[in-house]
């Protein structure tokens, strides 16, 4: 067996069957084990790609997303989708060629130090000089990425290593992995939920931590009490379908209801979620009359934006099935008139400057969502129509949903569409995107035909990098600064010559009748909306402030 | 800010000077014996603030050492 052949052990062993990757020099002999091995390697255009079709399908699975580079570029170019997931906290395995080990250290060729390139933006990361552990760092790579607060593992091999003949015998088993974690303390739940039956006005806020298993205890939570709740963008799908206790969306584009409940709240139960600053605006004026609980499996979270009087250390689903326990023992609180109240405290989205007969973002995302079935697995990338897809989006289940939320890394959302497509056979997925985020994977078309991966990309080109437009519009005096992207090129054309169907709408007259042969449509699809170019984002409460200071259109 | 150490990587101690820079504080201190496992002392000076971030990053460093075995 060579080293290349125990990386590919390795991956089957931790139960990897899809990988997306790049080949070069370095990590040539990893490619030739992987020749016509079970192990399915994904070509995709560009390695920034590889990463992010490995967080979709992350997302969208709960396994471990394996992406693969050369050394030097290669692996450099994976670095934005490690961050993405270790923002997002996103198992991912990233195996990377290096240089022979002769040549590290004196500039050769392609040679880059990615270890200490990936250091901040990787749990760990694993530079492996002999052949005979490449088995057992795996292992815990694998083990590392998945246990605790998921985030990506780098694993860095010289050429000469991935070469190297082993003596099978010499090979070290993995290690026994995975200790339990931590255990949520009985007394922070008692304190919680003593604080809970002494609440008038709660609010939920949950976030991508309810991705650990824990949707269906969630949702019990939440009903038991009739709680009003809200989530970041990372838990969207958390809520059940036609939960009324739901508000929708929290933060910097979130729904008015939502910010508004949680500023009245007097007690504020965050569950799996980090206090990101496009939540909570300015810290010290978020939820000021609130208590706050906080959940999570971090304990670096604990107090670094907001203070907690109740902290819960633990796995999530752990903690909820303690919090409901402990409430179940005594008196179960219901909160429906506060709940009826928060509801109120909403309305409908605000639309923009659209006249009737132009096609606006918004009306081509609500007509969509009307028309995708209700299993479809959503992406997004970055940008205004993120915001405005958020704010519509009912998805079934959190991992139906898959957005670049920390890092907002454009170029996302169609990569990642691919990687969610390996991960759920069968299921509609839909890419939507803006016509800048889309321009920097457009290369990705050539994967979506070459495997005839069924992805839909849904198109938002209103020629602009609209949400640096709308700020340049908002505050920064109109001043129109290398946004406008009015040269855009024929998106149709270009789907068409990488050989993917394309359907385009130009007015909101036929928009039903395109989407709908769109959605019907078989195989890969883009869908090119041109779009009215300075459709805002509203609600909006800019940087740095509260729902105080919500817009709802321009002042 | 004085923190004593036992680490599994030699290389979390760069890491943590790089984060310490980042947070803006100094690192007044490091000593380090590195051997089968790396004992460190570092201190620092910052502000409040900045400390306490820099010692929650140390912590979530340790963790992701010691967590997956």
């Amino acid at each position: 067996m060579t080293g290349a052949q125990a990386v590919v052990a390795a991956l089957e062993r931790a139960g990897v069957e899809t990988i997306f990757g790049y080949p070069g020099g370095a990590i040539m002999p990893l490619y030739d084990a992987l020749y016509e091995h079970r192990v399915r390697h994904v070509l995709v255009r560009h390695e920034a790609a590889a990463a992010f079709a490995a967080s979709g399908y992350a997302r969208t699975s709960g396994r471990a997303g394996v992406c693969c580079a050369t050394s030097g570029p290669g692996a450099t170019n994976l670095v934005t989708g490690l961050l993405d997931a270790m923002m997002d906290s996103v198992p991912l395995v990233a195996i990377t060629g290096q240089v022979r080990t002769e040549l590290m250290g004196t500039d050769g060729f392609q040679e880059a130090d990615v270890c200490a390139i990936t250091q901040p933006v990787t749990k760990r990361n694993f530079l492996v000089s002999d052949a005979s552990r490449i088995g057992e760092t795996i292992a815990e790579a694998f083990a590392l990425a998945l246990h605790g607060r998921p985030g990506p593992v780098l694993v860095d091999i010289p050429n000469d290593v991935l070469k190297a003949r082993l003596d099978d015998a010499a090979v070290r088993e993995p290690m026994t992995r995975g200790g339990a974690g931590p255990r949520v303390s009985d007394a922070a739940v008692r304190d919680a939920v003593a604080r809970i039956r002494c609440a008038r006005r709660p609010v939920a806020i949950i976030g991508g931590g309810v991705r650990s298993g824990a949707v269906d205890l969630y949702r019990m939570f939440v009903a038991m009490l009739g709680l009003p709740h809200a989530a970041t963008i990372n838990a969207l799908g958390a809520a059940a379908p036609g939960d009324e206790t739901y508000l929708g969306m929290l933060g910097m584009h979130g729904l008015k209801g939502a910010n508004k409940a949680v500023q009245r709240a007097d007690l504020i139960v965050a569950l799996g979620m980090r206090f990101d600053d496009r939540v909570t605006g300015k810290p010290d004026r978020f939820a000021r009359e609130a208590a706050v609980i906080h959940a999570d499996i971090d304990a670096t979270e604990f107090g670094k934006i907001v203070t907690a009087d109740v902290a819960l250390h633990g796995d999530l689903r752990a903690t909820l099935r303690a919090l409901v326990d402990e409430l179940a023992r005594g008196h179960v609180p219901r909160f429906d008139d506060w709940a009826a109240e928060a509801r109120q405290l909403g309305g409908p989205l605000p639309s923009d400057r659209v006249e009737h007969d132009e096609l606006s973002a918004t009306g081509v995302l609500d007509r969509l969502f009307d028309a995708i079935p209700d299993d479809a697995i959503v992406t997004t990338d970055v940008g205004q129509h993120q915001m405005w897809a958020a704010q519509r989006a009912r998805p079934a289940h959190p991992r139906k949903y898959a957005t670049s939320a920390g890092l907002g890394a454009m170029g996302f959302g169609f990569p990642a569409g691919i990687g969610a497509a390996y991960a759920n056979p069968g299921t509609p997925v839909y890419a939507i995107v803006g016509d800048g985020g889309f321009q920097m994977c457009l290369p990705e078309l050539a994967t979506l035909r070459r495997y005839d991966v069924p992805v839909k990309i849904v198109l938002i080109d209103n020629q602009n990098l609209g949400m640096v437009r709308q700020w340049q519009e908002l505050f920064f005096s109109e001043r129109y600064s290398a946004t406008n992207l009015a040269d855009n090129p024929d998106f149709v054309a270009i789907a068409r010559a990488y050989g993917i169907d394309a359907f385009a709408v130009t007015a909101p007259s036929h928009a039903g009748d395109v989407i709908a042969r769109f959605v019907a449509s078989r195989g890969p699809a883009l869908l090119h909306c041109a779009c009215h170019p300075t459709e805002n984002v509203w609600p909006m409460i800019p940087a740095g402030m509260t729902v105080d200071d919500l817009m709802e259109a321009r002042a | 800010m004085t923190c004593d150490l036992t680490l599994r990587d030699v290389r979390s101690v760069a890491r943590i000077v790089n984060l310490a820079h980042r947070f803006n504080c100094r690192t007044t201190h490091i000593a380090v014996q590195a051997d089968a496992t790396v004992t460190a002392r570092f201190a620092f000076a910052g502000p409040e603030v900045a400390l306490s971030r820099l010692r929650a990053q140390i912590d979530r460093i340790l963790a992701y050492e010691a967590n997956p075995t």
